[in-house]
């Protein structure tokens, strides 16, 4: 349901207006709307010195927001809240100290970036570097020498094989060429010149445009002799330096994060008190405030401002008629078993105050869907372990935690459902342990599954539309009787068609179709042209609710099929193995698939016929806490 | 063989709706993938924008098994 809320006006001498707002930050429940439009009363504005302030305090929250992040400290607990503002020596020194870390932890990135991109660049050449070493090393003791390495594609090998041939020719003038074949295939050439010729040889090589190995920046200045071994030294002293700086961002945050978090959440606490005194009103002497608060904590507002801001604070509740067409916070709250299905219902924009929270409706719903699609004892099972493994292994509040609690149902009307339609893993229950259907067998009984998929479209959609006639009763009289008559002439059309096929009796039809056509110029009269058009898409809605029929025999017939894939190999194991594959994918398939669909059926068909999406979030005055502590509460 | 045009309507009941259905997916996937580069947190909604044009194969199947069921 949504939280029924008061609108407060809160007034008091102007002398206490910080303290005021000190206690309804620690109250914490209070969302402060615009300054009250009374005459007389004036807006606060801040004055230089405070907006000098909210800048330090802003740069304070960023430097100490980027420090954090970058040190990896998620915020994971709610940072001690109410107690007296920090003097402004103490703001100063966290405004330093988070500046401090920024740009440490700056230093350490950009450290750690040029060590990853050396790494990764020498790491290019560790093919190369491994098959010259050992000829290198040989060659070291040989001073008069220069060495060339070059890097022959193979579809480059024949052509050049002949100037190999030609510069191992030149061994009389003491020219050494090895040659090592790579696994791709490429040839690695090592060729060593005698200083005496080594201009000549080099231009020899230019012109045969041979592709000379071309050695990092750093390490250009070296002789490949050299170089080489440089190389390799480095690429092991790397994952060293890695680590130290790795170390160093550690004892950053060991040493500072707890500071850092202290003064983020002080930051905050301060920049929210700035942004509540200009929502503020005042007089020379007095100010205003007003704000949202749910109705039920209204008297232990004002007690608490009578008791710790001063006998002089008056509170008031506005009157719900001077407010009713603001944009009023909207607070969802609902049992706890209902609770984790609101995660389905905030995909979607917040409902409008006054209208209706379909939580409820989805908690019930959605697992009947689901389950009517999955329908198997077995794979409800496997789900039902899924999620009590998630369950365990994540903390209240997480997104987590949330899917493993709506899990739950599901897999218990998958499981309830298997039971109806006897399917434990397809027909494996039937075949080895004699299960029979109690309703009917969904893989001989199609017309029964899809008469039974639009009956419950027709309950989910009927619903939809008297909750869209009550919904609309509190501001549109006119528009909930257009709708009342499109609900009645859906029950009709209903009516009319089992009395047809014979499930009602007869005498039922002619009195169905006649009030049926009395009711459509009604309609047409009470919603025009638009309501004839939304009629006739609501029973296309119903039609939709086929899907449930059409995936559940899609995942029925597959779960056939694998349990028939043990038999068609020769062998008992691969045959097993392979059901077991295929029944995964199916289970994969069968979770994702419904999952989706029953989705759509709620925000499609289902919220399309009461749902008035646009309400504003409540986000009241309060002390500053980490997202995911603030999403656990 | 006189009811061979039975399995063909169906064939072609199926076939139609799969290819309007793969063309809107195709649509919207493309749409849903631009905005999702922008913003992430849609990743929801165009999960389910995608799923939406399933509604004409669903559809199309159920007019398929109503074609074969009704000629037996």
């Amino acid at each position: 349901m949504i939280v029924p809320m008061a609108k407060v006006r809160i007034l008091g001498p102007r002398a206490q207006l910080s303290v005021t707002l000190r206690v309804i930050q620690d109250f914490g429940l209070v969302q402060v709307a615009e300054a009250p439009p009374v005459p007389g009363l004036t807006p606060l504005e801040l004055d230089q010195r405070d907006r000098r302030r909210r800048r330090h305090l802003q740069r304070l929250v960023e430097d100490a927001s980027t420090s954090l992040e970058a040190l990896s400290i998620r915020p994971a607990i709610a940072p001690a809240g109410a107690g007296p503002d920090p003097e402004v020596a103490q703001l100063a020194r966290w405004a330093r100290l988070a500046r401090q870390v920024r740009r440490e932890t700056t230093r350490l990135a950009a450290q750690e970036l040029a060590l990853a991109e050396e790494r990764a660049l020498i790491q290019r050449y560790r093919t190369l570097l491994d098959v010259l070493a050992p000829d290198l090393r040989e060659l070291a003791q040989s001073p008069h020498v220069v060495t060339h390495a070059a890097v022959i594609p193979a579809s480059e090998r024949p052509t050049v094989e002949a100037l190999v041939r030609s510069l191992e020719g030149q061994g009389g003038q003491g020219v050494l060429v090895r040659a090592h074949t790579l696994e791709n295939r490429d040839l690695v050439l090592l060729i060593v010149i005698p200083s005496s010729i080594s201009a000549t040889m080099e231009r020899v090589l230019a012109e045969a445009r041979v592709p000379e190995v071309s050695l990092p920046a750093q390490f250009r200045a070296a002789s490949l002799t050299q170089a080489v071994p440089l190389m390799l030294e480095r690429l092991a002293r790397i994952p060293e330096e890695q680590d130290s700086v790795r170390r160093e961002r550690q004892a950053l945050g060991r040493e500072h994060g707890r500071e850092l978090l202290r003064a983020l959440a002080a930051a905050h606490d301060l920049l929210s008190q700035l942004d509540a005194f200009e929502h503020c009103a005042a007089t020379a002497h007095a100010f205003a405030l007003e704000g949202w608060t749910p109705k039920a904590n209204t008297r232990h507002l004002v007690s608490t401002l009578k008791r710790d801001a001063g006998a002089q604070i008056a509170v008031e509740e506005v009157a719900e008629e001077d407010w009713i067409g603001e944009q009023v916070p909207v607070v969802l709250s609902n049992p706890r078993f209902f609770r984790p299905f609101e995660g389905l219902v905030r995909l979607m924009p917040l409902p409008r105050y006054g209208t209706i929270d379909p939580t409820p409706f989805v908690a019930v719903f959605f697992p009947v869907l689901f389950g009517l699609m999955l329908a198997d004892i077995g794979y409800g099972l496997v789900l039902g372990a899924l999620g009590l493994l998630v369950h365990r292994r994540t903390k209240p509040g997480s997104a987590g935690r949330t899917i493993a609690e709506m899990i739950g149902p599901c897999a218990v009307m998958s499981i309830l459902s298997g039971v109806l339609f006897g399917e434990l893993f397809g027909d494996l229950g039937r075949r080895a342990f004699g299960l029979h259907p109690i309703l009917f067998d969904r893989q001989e009984a199609v017309v029964a599954s899809l008469l039974l998929a639009i009956g419950l479209g027709f309950v989910h959609i009927t619903l939809g539309l008297i909750l869209g006639v009550v919904s609309a009763w509190r501001r549109e009289p006119r528009h909930a009787i257009g709708r009342g008559v499109a609900t009645v002439m859906v029950l009709l059309i209903v009516l009319a068609l089992l009395a047809a096929v014979d499930v009602l009796p007869a005498s039922l039809l002619s009195p169905s179709v006649v009030a049926l056509l009395i009711a459509f110029p009604i309609l047409i009269a009470m919603e025009g042209v638009a309501g004839a058009v939304e009629f006739l898409s609501t029973l296309g809605n119903m039609l939709s609710y086929a899907r449930v029929m059409a995936l559940g025999l899609a995942s029925v017939m597959l779960a056939v099929v694998a349990n028939r894939m043990s038999g068609i190999t020769g062998s008992a194991v691969v045959g097993v193995l392979l059901a077991l594959l295929f029944h995964l994918v199916n289970f994969g398939i069968g979770v994702f698939g419904p999952g989706i669909h029953a989705l759509r059926l709620h925000y499609v068909e289902f919220f399309g016929k009461f749902y008035s999406p646009g309400g504003a979030p409540y986000q009241p005055f309060a002390h500053w806490r980490a997202p995911s502590v603030a999403r656990s509460r | 063989m006189e009811n061979w045009w039975v399995p063909i309507s169906a064939a072609v009941a199926m076939i139609v709706c799969a290819l309007a259905t793969a063309w809107a997916q195709s649509r919207i996937g493309a749409a849903g993938a631009a905005a999702l580069a922008e913003k992430p947190e849609l990743a929801n909604t165009v999960i389910i924008l995608v799923a939406i044009p399933e509604t004409m194969t669903i559809l199309g199947f159920v007019v398929a098994m109503l074609l074969i069921l009704g000629t037996g």
